[in-house]
């Protein structure tokens, strides 16, 4: 529902309407292609090697002697001798429809191992330390659609657009509308405030009532079902992002990561479920900020790495295949004998995606992502 | 009263109570350095080391449920399981409450405000059940009684309490020379990292990753009791967990020593050039803006390195500093500064004390539930959004249904005293009711920002 029309729902006055600050309804957003773009960033690095897992390379169960023999479970077979972990069985699924595709050994340029900078750096995307201005949010203004971040403010990856709202599910009972009508009146002049009520008033009646059905409270199915009805009730709201925490295995990697991958699992079949059959123009991509140490450390985790793993998922994807070349794990093969070597860039995947998705130019790319490059083949 | 009493009691105080913009307005300065003093917590809850025992006691209870589930003593356990149970989790409750009511309650809520500061610093995230039971407790056991003494020793107490070692896995890390380590145990370099990166020096500061591990391994054996086994609770070296040899960190070389070899690393880094300035900007931003002026990091810098890192003479000089006392408002209130600041503001005390948290939780700021141990954000950019002011607006109008019988715009005075534009003004004059003309006060810039 476009703010214009809640107005005229609860009665707003006249003098509402002519509010310079309209954050949505600048001409410059189109009437929505329908191709929907949607960003999962998993917060504190994701081991890839207990993730999408070399059996065929044989010196993994060797860097690795006891975590590899902690997956009991038969692992989940994918191409190119790699196989998912047991956890990930609507995701294999996703795989065998050729909806999802996993890309092995990759990293954002990134390489001194701090989660925060190694978050920033992802979802900053000029390759420099930049927190002012995200490529998801410049991918939005280059397309520009508009889009929601599940969260309460932005994050990094969504700063630096107007066109951007956030959302996120909340029990409060609502104010009265009147209270808002006024605080607009209140935020002139503040601009960053205005921004702010101006997003959640345009929000506000979409998600109203809506229910994330059966998911747990806060869990990544609420979030992802959430997210997928808002996408759904707007005309020009094409694209998301979503983000989940907990992926810093230091220690009982195996059945910390067990939880992650199944959460993450189930929200992506929620997130399918809940697309119908937008599903279809859908990308979903997830990434971190960096793999996490080829060798496992001594209390059954892993430590900060370089290289890790990225998927690209939904209707509109090439799935099926794993992209990427594999570096090797042997000590001289790894990054600073340490860490998986990435072999190609996060954001030229991304750039990649982009520029198939939602069609936009080399021109149009360099601005989202600065160095980045565009593959010839079709991933999307 | 003057403009400048309304910045001491909003920018640096958790915001004004009723009468206390008149009492800061006779000297803003010396009212908030007379404010620079210990805090006490309500002593009746209980310590880590309290809780501790019961935990312990609680898995033991059911390690021997889960082997002889049928013989008499697990029944027995069976009905205290629950009873310890609602005691952990009554007691993680109430001491974040008591922190809360006590901020919104004090005299001194500068110093309370420099305990959610150094306490988010230090942040700790409660995942799973033995950090629920600790995650509380470090702030008041570790952090408060350093906030007005030298930095090192505050970084110190931190590195020792069990929380922040079970936190970030540095109670299971072992030198992989060590004995432990040669029975399979090994390195973990997760705390070693962050003290470096987050605690004290930062990131890029010109530590390496061989500084990192070699910080790592200084403190191997840095770990916790475990009740039963151990006979005793709280920090325990393990000796043989320690990496043996002598260690080199930032070109210095630190002699085997046992405990003492990991005291002088962390101090080292405590008092490098590189904290004083990483967290001194820290202070600056957050108390003053987010992007603090140069000038202002520089003298407090000076200061830290002048007096060995004296946090109280640190704060005094930002609080001297003309930097800190520009009239625009800089800072966006954090959910948790804006739920204080309120309930400070109208006098509010929920009936059941509890529901702070759920206050927080609906605005986005559980306590120690930040999921990183960089804690949660410091700047407009984290907290200034969409879903944060919708549910800021939701909350706040409930509480002001509550408060009906307050007068708005004496309230108002009360609290930013003529510090309000025109608009505002008007809004709150203007209203249709009391409730929703303290809503629209509570939502006013003036009061969402300071």
């Amino acid at each position: 529902m476009k703010r214009r029309d809640f107005f005229k729902v609860v009665g707003g006055s006249i003098l509402l309407m002519q509010s310079p600050k309209l954050v949505f309804a600048s001409p410059s957003v189109t009437s929505g292609s329908n191709k929907k773009f949607i960003w999962i960033i998993l917060r504190g690095a994701m081991d890839s090697l207990h993730t999408v897992i070399p059996e065929f390379d044989s010196d993994y169960s060797k860097l690795r002697p006891k975590l590899s023999k902690q997956i009991t479970e038969p692992t989940l077979k994918i191409d190119k001798g790699f196989a998912f972990n047991p956890a990930m069985q609507n995701m294999h699924k996703l795989y065998q429809q050729k909806e999802l595709l996993p890309i092995v050994a990759v990293g954002s340029g990134y390489q001194s191992r701090s989660h925060f900078d190694g978050q920033d750096f992802l979802e900053g995307g000029t390759g420099t330390q930049n927190i002012k201005s995200g490529w998801l949010a410049r991918a939005v203004n280059q397309k520009q659609v508009e889009a929601v971040a599940i969260d309460y403010a932005k994050p990094v990856s969504m700063r630096g657009s107007r066109n951007v709202t956030t959302w996120y599910p909340s029990k409060l009972k609502e104010a009265d509308d009147d209270v808002f009508a006024t605080l607009e009146k209140l935020y002139q002049g503040d601009e960053r405030l205005t921004a702010s009520l101006q997003g959640g008033l345009e929000l506000k009646a979409d998600a109203g009532g809506m229910k994330a059905g059966k998911a747990k409270k806060g869990s990544l199915s609420e979030l992802t079902t959430a997210c997928a009805n808002l996408l759904l009730k707007s005309k020009t709201m094409d694209c998301a992002m979503l983000e989940t925490v907990g992926w810093d295995t230091h220690n009982a990697q195996h059945s910390r990561l067990d939880r992650q991958l199944k959460e993450l699992d189930a929200g992506l079949l929620a997130l399918k479920q809940a697309m119908g059959k937008e599903w279809k123009k859908t990308v979903v991509a997830i990434a971190t900020e960096f793999g996490r140490t080829a060798r496992e450390n001594g209390t059954g985790g892993t430590d900060h790495g370089t290289g890790g793993v990225m998927f690209l998922a939904g209707g509109g994807v090439k799935g099926g295949q794993v992209l990427g070349q594999w570096p090797g794990l042997k000590p001289e093969q790894l990054f600073q004998n340490r860490d998986l070597m990435p072999t190609t860039n996060t954001f030229d995947w991304l750039a990649t995606a982009l520029s198939q998705h939602w069609s936009l130019n080399s021109e149009q790319i360099k601005h989202v992502f600065p160095t980045g490059k565009i593959y010839k083949d079709r991933i999307v | 009263m003057s403009s400048d009493a309304v910045i001491a009691v909003n920018r640096f105080g958790m915001g004004a109570r009723k009468g206390e913009l008149e009492k800061a307005s006779r000297d803003p300065v010396q009212y908030l350095i007379d404010q620079l003093q210990p805090i006490s917590f309500n002593e009746k809850l209980p310590n880590s080391d309290q809780l501790s025992i019961h935990l312990a006691n609680y898995q033991q209870q059911k390690r021997l449920m889960k082997k002889e589930p049928e013989s008499e003593q697990a029944k027995d356990f069976a009905k205290q399981q629950k009873q310890i149970r609602r005691y952990l989790g009554g007691n993680f409750k109430a001491l974040c409450c008591d922190t809360l009511f006590r901020s919104i309650h004090s005299e001194q809520s500068l110093a309370w405000r420099l305990l959610d500061f150094w306490s988010n610093h230090f942040s700790v995230t409660t995942q799973g059940q033995m950090m629920r039971v600790l995650a509380p407790t470090l702030e008041r056991e570790a952090i408060a009684p350093h906030m007005f003494g030298h930095f090192h020793d505050m970084v110190l107490a931190v590195m020792h309490h069990p929380a922040m070692l079970v936190y970030l896995n540095n109670d299971k890390s072992f030198g992989p020379n060590s004995k432990i380590g040669k029975r399979g145990k090994g390195l973990n370099e997760n705390l070693g990292r962050e003290l470096m990166e987050l605690h004290t020096m930062g990131v890029g500061s010109g530590y390496t990753q061989a500084d990192v591990i070699e910080m790592a391994k200084g403190i191997t054996g840095w770990s916790v009791a475990r009740p039963q086994r151990d006979d005793t609770t709280g920090f325990m070296f393990r000796a043989n967990g320690h990496e043996p040899g002598h260690r080199v960190l930032l070109g210095k070389t630190y002699r085997q020593g046992g405990e003492t070899q990991g005291i002088a690393m962390i101090k080292a880094v405590a008092r490098h050039p590189a904290t004083a300035k990483h967290v001194s900007t820290q202070l600056a931003r957050h108390f003053v803006s987010d992007n603090p002026p140069e000038s202002l990091i520089k003298k407090m810098t000076d200061r830290w390195k002048a007096t060995d890192g004296n946090l109280k003479e640190v704060m005094i000089t930002l609080i001297k500093s003309d930097e800190a006392w520009h009239q625009e408002r800089q800072k966006f209130k954090s959910p948790r500064e804006y739920v204080i600041s309120t309930c400070r503001a109208l006098n509010f005390q929920p009936k059941k004390q509890q529901a702070f948290l759920w206050f927080l939780k609906s605005l986005g700021q559980s306590p120690f539930q930040a999921n990183s141990p960089k804690g949660y954000g410091d700047i407009e950019a984290d907290w200034n959004g969409p879903s944060a002011v919708m549910s800021r607006a939701n909350w706040s109008a409930q509480i002001a249904k509550s408060r009906g019988f307050l007068d708005p715009v004496y309230t108002m005075r009360q609290l930013l005293g003529e510090q309000v534009s025109n608009t505002t003004e008007l809004a709150v004059k203007r209203a249709e009711s009391r409730p929703q003309a303290l809503t629209l006060m509570l939502m006013s810039p003036e009061f969402l920002r300071r």
